[in-house]
């Protein structure tokens, strides 16, 4: 009942619905890519170089002659894949992280959260590439550097809430009904302390989208011919000089509606999320 | 219906008439037909308990009411000018300039980043204009006048410098300095100590005396109305149930909801368990509990000095006993009830528990006796994990019991429900759908649930209505004669102590300056400082001084 109340408050908002259309569409591209796209991806075509959006190719074709339409289907796996794991990943480490070092403050908690400083003084980019290089260009290297990019991200937004809660009453009520430190750690304190986490996921999915395509872009990412938004924007956007739009544009486009989706729910959850526009 | 009774000649400085407010989604009005007047040198008291509708009267009368509210029929006339009809300048005017408000928490009020003489020299500039240094000259003067020792240094001190009950004197002061017609005090004491709360009620109830004015105080507590008011109007749901002469509604109120408020306000006859005490001649060598020479410090941050919560502090508490811990915010009680159940580590001292020395115990050792010393929290509210169910919060304590099994466990949170007085329904609740009474029951239901010997209970009867405040001492009692509770009381609400504890400790800066059976200490207080605080209770009757005056304009109204 609780639940429910929670979804329809929800869907009442405009920018959650048009969200979730664009990440209904954007699973249909994942699990029907093979049915949607015309085309194989991957296969070149040399008499078809560079063509303009037609019935036969819907979005043109780049200078390989692959067919756009069906790479941009393909790469949303790819990019959905990378990104989502990434801040899966982050959030199944971050998470305890930042309780145990909101929790037990001592020399370990301290170094951590240096850590945490070192981590985050890097621009995301030479940090990005500098790890992918080092580890090679393979999809999953970049699911784990942005990973990497991430864990901190949520480490500290838990942490944050934890010591404000630890202090609250109800922990001290909760340690005289003989609860244990696991009991308050997991059982008491992260419930409270996970609203601001689940919110950031969606934010946090469309900044990795928007990172991986980035790294790609710049060469650090995925290689050809792996279908994949940056990077069919970076090779499009060395024939934009000559007047072939279409090589760059679509994926762009692509990317733009997906940074967009995660945004539009994440600023829909954190409404919904916020207890001062909630309280009944 | 209108039951003004005019104490005096003069027209009234202030009147309401039949006034109603709503607010926007709301399906009952906030205010239904309210009509009083108030005269020129008089006091009314407003009481009623939350949501009655008191706070709302405050703002209604100033025209001040949030955005989603409207005043839907009446008026309010100050000095015979109806207030609804000013427009904005003469509202600017009546506001804080005729008609002041006096706040709950002072500190809140104050704006923290200026200092308090500039603040309040800015209200009187707003209102009267004037050079600076003659408003300063005169805020000083006021702050003076309110009672604040060394005026031209605390003139110059920010909100955080000041201590709570200065705090509250810098807003009278600055609702004062404009000479107001009329003042309003909104729960003006709520939060402060006794001794505190009737130096700034005598402070601002005198003040209004000399100047004239007239003075609307709206409280929840009776002993405030019977000291201080003339006149008192009972409220609940927006209405007016009763108004009347103070003396007269304490003598025999005409409303039942009226009788039952007075009713419940009153002390409870004390006799509880005595049995315990009185069958086992040997008390003092099988006391339950023995606390000898604690001491607690707190070091104070980036220094090496501590401050002394607790020090050297000895009691012992036989079965069945209980013992009140009395004393002002910051005596060190609450900290003395933190060390028993061990949310904090003692400095030295010793606690022995049934025989047993609880100081040196690890935390695991002292987790098995968890199950017999527990705790109520002071707060209900924020003691309770917003989270978690009622069913689920009462029963997280049994995972102490080693043979608690599920469906054992299932029964025992309904046997609990029912020992406290909840409904069953409400096992599926959450903390924030229940009233402050019914989450106060759930704070007892789970220092209960392991039938504990031993309860600490913090401040027990603080921040709760009138009625639920007497259902919950209540409660206690009989609980307390069921289980033969042993229980130390941790309050300064000395009401409840008679009501609840065979001993009383009075404390102070950590030390218990006086020990004794209750009657005795109530009967005849030894310390200086125990008369001061047993002073500062207000009982519910009116005082001579009180009588006499309301004598005089009696005859005044006569003659």
């Amino acid at each position: 009942m609780k639940n429910n109340g929670i979804v329809l408050e929800f869907l009442r908002r405009p920018s959650a619905v048009i969200g979730l259309t664009i990440l209904a569409l954007q699973i249909i591209a994942v699990i029907f890519a093979p049915m949607i796209a015309p085309y194989s991806p991957i296969e070149a075509d040399p008499f078809a170089s560079l063509e303009a959006p037609s019935v036969a190719h819907w979005l043109g074709t780049d200078v390989s002659g692959m067919d756009i339409f069906s790479r941009i289907v393909y790469a949303t796996r790819i990019n959905l894949l990378i990104s989502i794991t990434a801040v899966i990943v982050a959030f199944a480490i971050g998470v305890p992280l930042g309780l145990l070092i909101g929790y037990y403050r001592g020399l370990l908690s301290a170094t951590v959260m240096r850590l945490f400083d070192f981590i985050q003084s890097f621009p995301v980019f030479v940090l990005g590439m500098a790890l992918v290089s080092v580890m090679g260009q393979e999809i999953w290297n970049v699911a784990i550097v942005l990973a990497v990019l991430f864990i901190p991200m949520f480490a500290r937004l838990i942490r944050a809430e934890v010591l404000s809660l630890r202090e609250r009453p109800f922990i001290s009520a909760a340690r005289c009904s003989g609860a244990t430190d696991l009991a308050i750690m997991f059982r008491h304190i992260l419930p409270n302390a996970m609203t601001p986490a689940i919110v950031q996921i969606s934010i946090s999915i469309g900044m990795a989208i928007l990172l991986t395509a980035g790294l790609s872009f710049v060469g650090a990412g995925v290689r050809m011919p792996t279908p994949e938004w940056g990077l069919m924007v970076s090779i499009g956007a060395q024939q934009m000089i000559l007047g072939v739009w279409w090589v760059a544009l679509f994926p762009g486009l692509a990317i733009v509606l997906a940074v967009l989706c995660f945004a539009l729910l994440g600023d829909a959850a954190r409404e919904v999320a916020d207890p001062t526009a909630r309280r009944r | 219906m209108s039951m003004t009774i005019s104490t005096n000649q003069e027209a009234p400085l202030l009147v309401a008439r039949d006034l109603s407010v709503k607010f926007d989604g709301a399906d009952k009005p906030a205010l239904d037909n309210v009509s009083f007047s108030l005269h020129r040198n008089e006091v009314l008291g407003i009481v009623g308990e939350t949501g009655s509708g008191k706070s709302v009267l405050a703002r209604a009368l100033m025209n001040l009411l949030s955005e989603n509210g409207r005043i839907t029929a009446g008026d309010v006339l100050l000095d015979n000018q109806s207030i609804l009809g000013m427009d904005d300048n003469e509202l600017r005017r009546l506001r804080g300039g005729r008609l002041a408000l006096i706040g709950t928490n002072a500190k809140s009020l104050l704006d923290p980043v200026e200092t308090v003489g500039s603040q309040i020299v800015r209200v009187l500039r707003a209102h009267r204009g004037g050079s600076k240094r003659a408003a300063w000259r005169e805020a000083v003067d006021m702050l003076s006048k309110v009672g604040i020792v060394n005026p031209e240094r605390r003139a110059r001190a920010y909100p955080h410098e000041l201590s709570g009950g200065m705090a509250q004197r810098v807003v009278i002061a600055m609702a004062m300095i404009t000479s107001p017609q009329v003042v309003l005090a909104d729960d003006a004491t709520l939060g402060l100590d006794a001794t505190i709360q009737v130096q700034v009620l005598d402070l601002l109830v005198n003040r209004c005396r000399e100047l004239g004015l007239g003075a609307i105080i709206i409280t929840h507590d009776l002993g405030i109305v019977a000291h201080f008011c003339d006149k008192v109007a009972i409220m609940r749901e927006g209405r007016i149930v009763e108004i009347g002469p103070v003396g007269k509604f304490l003598s025999g109120p005409t409303q039942a909801y009226s009788a039952e408020l007075l009713e419940a306000a009153k002390v409870r006859p004390t006799p509880v368990v005595r049995e315990a005490r009185e069958t086992s001649p040997d008390v003092k060598r099988t006391a339950l509990l023995d606390v000898s020479n604690l001491v607690k410090h707190f070091p104070i941050p980036g220094t090496n000095e501590v401050v002394r919560a607790v020090d050297d502090v000895s009691f012992s508490l036989a079965r069945g006993e209980t013992l009140a811990l009395v004393g002002e915010s910051g005596s060190g009680k609450t900290t003395i009830g933190q060390c028993l159940v061990r949310l904090l580590t003692t400095t030295a001292g010793r606690v022995t528990f049934d025989g047993e020395d609880l100081t040196g115990m690890s935390e695991r050792e002292f987790r098995q006796r968890r199950r017999r010393i527990q705790m109520v929290f002071q707060e209900p509210y924020v003691a309770l994990n917003p989270r978690w169910s009622v069913a689920n919060l009462i029963g997280e304590p049994l995972a102490l019991l080693s043979a608690a099994g599920s469906v054992n466990k299932t029964k025992r949170i309904r046997e609990l429900l029912d020992a406290v007085q909840l409904p069953v329904r409400l096992a599926d609740a959450y903390p924030h759908e229940l009233t402050a009474g019914e989450q106060k029951r759930v704070g007892i239901a789970r220092a209960l649930a392991t039938r504990p010997d031993f309860v600490v209970f913090d401040e027990p009867t603080t921040a709760l209505d009138i009625r639920v405040r007497a259902q919950i001492i209540d409660l206690v009692r009989d609980l307390q004669a069921e289980m033969g509770l042993s229980a130390l009381f941790i309050t300064h609400d000395l009401n409840s102590v008679r009501s609840l504890a065979h001993a009383v400790s009075v404390m102070r800066h950590g030390k218990i300056l006086e020990y004794g059976p209750t009657e005795t200490i109530f009967a005849s207080p030894q310390e200086e400082y125990t008369k001061t605080l047993l002073k500062a209770e207000l009982p519910i009757e009116q005082s001579q001084v009180q009588r006499e005056r309301a004598e005089r304009m009696l005859v005044g109204e006569m003659r």
